[in-house]
């Protein structure tokens, strides 16, 4: 028999109260922010309901004129290509410490792991002197190279837990079917592990998105990324709110539909569902 | 598979772009120049072309913001990168920066100049260190207060002219839709330790004993004390509410919208509350000069230069930029397209476009800020090297106290503490 007294109506309103009471406070900063991005600079720190009609569109075609858009294509390119990079570099690396019988994993996996520890402050000073030695400041390569440190250890960690999840006799089936190892790679461990490379691809790829010190330290007018070009609306002797609220929201934009594209990948990566 | 090749087509793409616009641009005749975002700083930048068709020089001009700014310098500096050929030098930094080593004397430079007289005296002089000047000023602003004449009037009193009659007038004003007064009070020597020794000089309180003599400081002192109360009534009994954390974007806003009559800060925090483009209020607010007290007014002042680091690669090309971006012409071109009168050259208040656009805000606005800067005492943040801790470590206590964490005492004794531990290091 269905449930249907008042006591379960009133459990089931407040449930759904609460939720939508958790769900206004998770998004109530981003609701603060678009307000704030289309606010006319007189407005921005005036109640909205005090003018509700007062938006403009000035924020956003301001920061169409500054070096916003030049620094968003800035952060697409080397985030793009450091997770390209790693995923080149690592993949095959992870599914050889996956898949061959070494005596030294152990070792290659803290290595790794002292990689991801370590934090960026501690190999920024020594990058910072190198690149300015061979001119690499201020230069996409050099940017990437430093992201690639960062998405490289990722990747090969969260490949490796992948292809471990492989059963060895599919690579052996493989390999016994006549496939080199790299065909076993590509046509095999690839497609069966896809999820965890989706994941490993979009979480890498926001790491350098999302990454500030690195570009604080390397870049200059030419190279410089979206989160560095946010800070430069702090000038010193006023702060362009309603510009960084636009910049926020262009920095937010792009990852959306990448995560929702990834989205299926990635819970089945962190579920850990491989089908053997 | 179509998700394969559109990834690698996207990847390709990506990396060819990358790598074409990875060549360094290697110019003979280049300078790099660092400065901090202000807007006589984004005024250059926009005529760096005009200095390129000048002298056939390419300025590579980079206006970060002002974290951004010090991260990059500190790192540059200390690593010996000789990545900088010019480089924003403020003031209040100078005396660390020449102890570092970290810049190179200008003095044949200045010397060279042919007009330097027109250069503000106060300004360029606060860059004479050990004999030498170390940088040429391009930008000074002083302190002024801005207060609503709509609200002084309905309240039927007068502009304070000391800080006892600002009590008075903030009293008198404060309601409930505005607050009196809203200064700056989040911790920092660039923060609440510009706007506070204002009150403190006008009460007759120092830093130290005998300023440069006599190092021993002196901030518990019954001057300093009677000033600290003085900033704390304002600000908490008159200020708007949360003016506990208060910078300049938090003054500027509160005055822009209506939520504060008066506020006494820096030229440019103060012009932002009378540009009718921001500000609700702009036709309301009048200028005028900071109160003073028992030992006179004392205006603050913050001055900002153009140096050249020590081991600057293209040294020639950034005496060049120098001279180029602090001659009467080139302020007189910021003065007029940018939105302060930050200027550090006399004459360029006799240009009659200069002239017309601040008198449009206000008839006697370049008078006020000579006023003001002749005003000003030099050393109003003692010219030393430890300043900058110094600074922070007071500017810490100043705020606990308005923040009710300390007694004004007990932060003027820690404050004095912490300044002899920085001073004895």
């Amino acid at each position: 028999m269905r449930d249907s007294t008042a006591s379960y109506r009133v459990k089931r309103g407040l449930g759904i109260a609460m939720m939508l009471a958790f769900l206004l406070f998770a998004l109530l900063p981003v609701i603060w922010v678009i307000i704030l991005a289309l606010r006319p600079a007189q407005q921005l720190f005036e109640p909205i309901w005090r003018s509700p009609l007062a938006l403009t569109l000035d924020n956003i075609y301001s920061i169409t004129r500054s070096d916003f858009p030049k620094a968003l294509v800035n952060s697409f390119i080397t985030a793009g290509c450091s997770t390209a990079l790693a995923l080149i570099l690592g993949v095959p690396g992870a599914f050889s410490l996956s898949k061959r019988k070494a005596a030294n994993k152990f070792l290659a996996s803290w290595l790794l792991l002292l990689l991801r520890m370590a934090p960026p402050v501690g190999f920024v000073i020594p990058l910072f002197l190198i690149y300015i030695k061979t001119g690499m400041i201020d230069t996409y390569a050099g940017l990437i190279f430093a992201y690639t440190s960062l998405t490289l250890p990722f990747v090969v960690w969260s490949m490796w837990s992948s292809f471990n999840q492989i059963p060895d006799e599919l690579v052996e089936a493989g390999l016994m079917d006549g496939a080199s190892m790299w065909n076993v790679l590509l046509k095999v461990a690839i497609p069966a592990a896809r999820p965890g490379l989706v994941a490993a691809a979009v979480l890498s790829f926001l790491l350098a998105w999302n990454d500030f010190f690195f570009a604080l330290i390397i870049t200059r007018a030419d190279t410089m990324t979206a989160p560095v070009a946010v800070m430069n609306f702090v000038s010193y002797a006023s702060v362009d709110w309603g510009a960084i609220a636009v910049a926020s929201i262009a920095l937010t934009l792009p990852v959306v539909p990448i995560i929702i594209i990834a989205n299926k990948y990635i819970v089945q990566s962190l579920g850990g569902a491989v089908k053997g | 598979m179509q998700f394969k090749t559109m990834i690698s087509g996207v990847t390709a793409l990506l990396c060819t772009t990358a790598l074409m616009g990875g060549q360094a641009s290697a110019q003979e005749q280049e300078v790099n120049v660092l400065l901090f975002s202000m807007p006589s700083t984004q005024g250059l930048q926009k005529l760096a072309g005009d200095f390129e068709a000048e002298t056939g020089i390419k300025a590579n001009i980079d206006v970060v913001g002002q974290n951004v700014f010090e991260n990059r310098i500190t790192l540059s500096f200390a690593g010996g990168a000789r990545d900088i050929d010019v480089v924003h030098t403020p003031v209040i930094q100078v005396q660390r920066w020449v102890e570092a080593g970290w810049l190179q004397p200008i003095t044949d430079l200045v010397e060279n100049i042919e007009d330097r007289d027109d250069i503000l005296a106060g300004p360029l002089n606060s860059y004479l260190v050990d004999g030498e000047y170390w940088a040429v000023p391009f930008f000074a602003e002083t302190g002024l207060m801005a207060y609503r004449r709509d609200i002084l009037e309905a309240a039927g009193v007068n502009p304070p002219e000391t800080w006892e009659e600002m009590l008075n007038v903030a009293a008198a004003i404060d309601s409930g839709d505005t607050a009196a007064i809203a200064m700056r009070v989040a911790p920092g020597q660039g923060f609440n330790m510009f706007v506070f020794p204002m009150i403190m000089r006008a009460y007759g309180g120092k830093f130290f004993e005998n300023y440069p003599d006599d190092l021993t400081p002196a901030l518990d002192s019954p001057e300093n004390l009677e000033a600290l109360k003085t900033y704390i009534t304002l600000m908490n009994d008159y200020g708007p509410e949360g003016i506990g954390n208060f910078n300049f974007p938090e003054v500027v806003a509160a005055l822009q919208s209506g939520q504060a009559a008066m506020t006494v800060d820096g030229t440019s925090i103060v012009s932002q509350a009378v540009d009718p483009e921001k500000s609700r209020f702009a036709d309301e607010f009048v200028l005028a000069l900071p109160p003073g007290g028992p030992a006179g007014r004392s205006p603050a002042i913050a001055v900002h230069g153009l140096g050249i680091p020590a081991g600057a690669e293209h040294s020639e090309a950034a005496r060049k930029f120098i001279e180029w971006a602090t001659s009467t012409e080139t302020l007189t071109k910021l003065a007029i397209n940018e939105a302060y009168p930050d200027f550090t050259r006399a004459s360029v208040a006799q240009n009659p476009e200069v002239k017309a656009k601040y008198a449009g805000i206000q008839d006697n606005f370049l008078d006020l800020r000579v006023e003001a800067l002749n005003l000003a005492v030099g050393n109003y943040r003692p010219l030393i090297p430890t300043w900058p801790e110094i600074g922070a470590a007071v500017g810490e206590n100043i705020n606990a106290a308005v923040n009710g964490l300390m007694t004004p005492e007990e932060a003027l004794a820690a404050a004095q503490d912490e300044m002899e531990a920085i001073l004895d290091n």
